[in-house]
């Protein structure tokens, strides 16, 4: 290799941008398959970069939806929607709402194709599920599943504790880079919580994170993210699961 | 009508939970949204339900709107074309054979339309659409305007659905560099 680590750091991250370009445009287009466009929904509402990709797609293109023709609703239609608004309640904001509604249909979807583009799958481990309403200290867990034998990282979260074990098994960082941790709780902006190290570690979460909060990880350059927000592509986001 | 001056403070309202904010929006924007959900959701009460949860999702995200998303006409038509298109990629819904080549879509696009004469962007659009092949055009085209699949598109061109896949990759970025040189 003559490329020195800066070229091939460059490239690689031109390539990782240019791919997430891809996939934005594709998204505004419509013509990503539903899995694909499940994880981009979510992955929207975690990293600002990706957010501002596809509103620039949104904008390029806007004039040929501007375009469509008007045609009257049927009658009746702004009743349903007046029938159907929640009544605000004093703690929930837009936000709140928008954000569930996302995690709901990334749920739904069959998740992980999109991203399959890191070398990376989730495997989602289902719990027994009953009606049992959560335990007070209930531990919670994600698990990244990578392309060898071993799970790439498992996530164990500790509610109750307000902490978090990373358990890196399979894990490979790209050289040169990190892989950061994100908290994403009600309010939707992403908080840091920690670099995926080599070994074992311990982490505390924000005050205030829930068992709803997702979980996502990052590519960042190496020491973590310079802005406090995911710069680089993120590669995994899940629900965490009652253990 | 739908000047930003008018939408833009109705936003503000409907974001402070003012129902009757929404209602004089759900008037001036729906025919429009309407519009732009049947191209892609054909099925009319489908396309209904569709609306309905357009207004819904407004009501709950008004405050979130920032003039960076674009205007708020634009930013009301994303947000319909995106819930229309969720429908049909959830279900794998097929939409019935594709027999257009898209190029009344485009030629809607050139002529000034329902008072919208200074549509920001629209003749850069016209013009870099303009410089695609018209079999690529079109892919982006009938995608963009009536929720196409790579696969309804692959039998519409008698194409594998890699070769669409990489025509409309070609595509976008002709188009990137195309809109980014005009501006």
């Amino acid at each position: 290799m003559s490329a020195g680590p800066d070229d091939t750091d460059r490239d690689l991250g031109d390539r990782a941008s240019g791919d997430r370009d891809l996939r934005a445009a594709e998204y505004v287009l419509g013509t990503l398959p539903g899995p694909e466009r499940a994880a981009l929904d979510l992955e929207r509402t975690v990293d600002p970069a990706t957010e501002a990709m596809v509103r620039a797609w949104e904008r390029r293109l806007a004039p040929l939806a501007l375009a469509a023709p008007e045609v009257a609703p049927p009658p009746g239609a702004w009743e349903a929607i007046l029938r159907a608004l929640p009544r605000r309640a004093g703690t929930s904001d837009g936000r709140v709402v928008a954000l569930n509604r996302q995690v709901r249909r990334w749920r739904l979807a069959t998740a992980a194709a999109g991203l399959l583009a890191a070398g990376l799958a989730l495997f989602v481990a289902v719990g027994p599920r009953g009606p049992a309403p959560a335990a007070p200290g209930a531990r919670y867990l994600a698990v990244v599943q990578g392309g060898g034998a071993l799970p790439a990282l498992v996530v164990t979260v500790d509610v109750a504790a307000g902490t978090a074990q990373v358990r890196p098994l399979g894990a490979e960082t790209p050289a040169g880079k990190s892989l950061e941790l994100w908290y994403v709780g009600a309010d939707a902006a992403p908080k840091p919580i920690g670099l995926v190290g080599t070994a074992p570690g311990r982490i505390t979460l924000p005050p205030g994170a829930s068992a709803d909060g997702v979980i996502a990880v990052s590519v960042e350059p190496q020491g973590g993210s310079p802005s406090g927000l995911p710069t680089g592509p993120v590669i995994y986001t899940g629900k965490l699961i009652r253990e | 009508m739908r000047e930003d001056t008018d939408l833009l403070p109705l936003l503000k309202r409907v974001a402070a939970g003012d129902e009757a904010a929404l209602r004089t929006l759900y008037d001036l924007t729906s025919p429009k949204l309407y519009g732009v959900i049947l191209r892609i959701q054909r099925d009319r009460s489908v396309a209904e339900d569709v609306l309905q949860d357009v207004y819904l999702r407004v009501w709950q995200a008004a405050g979130s709107y920032a003039p960076e998303a674009g205007r708020p006409l634009s930013w009301l038509c994303a947000i319909a074309r995106n819930r229309a298109i969720d429908g049909l990629r959830r279900k794998g819904e097929i939409q019935g054979p594709v027999h257009e080549d898209g190029e009344d879509w485009v030629e809607r696009l050139i002529d000034p339309h329902d008072g919208e004469a200074a549509l920001v962007g629209r003749d850069a659009l016209n013009a870099c659409l303009g410089r695609l092949e018209p079999a690529q055009r079109a892919c982006v085209v009938l995608a963009y305007c009536e929720g196409r699949s790579r696969e309804e598109l692959a039998a519409r061109f008698d194409r594998p659905v890699n070769t669409i896949k990489t025509w409309l990759h070609r595509s976008i970025a002709a188009l990137k560099s195309c809109l980014e040189g005009l501006s």
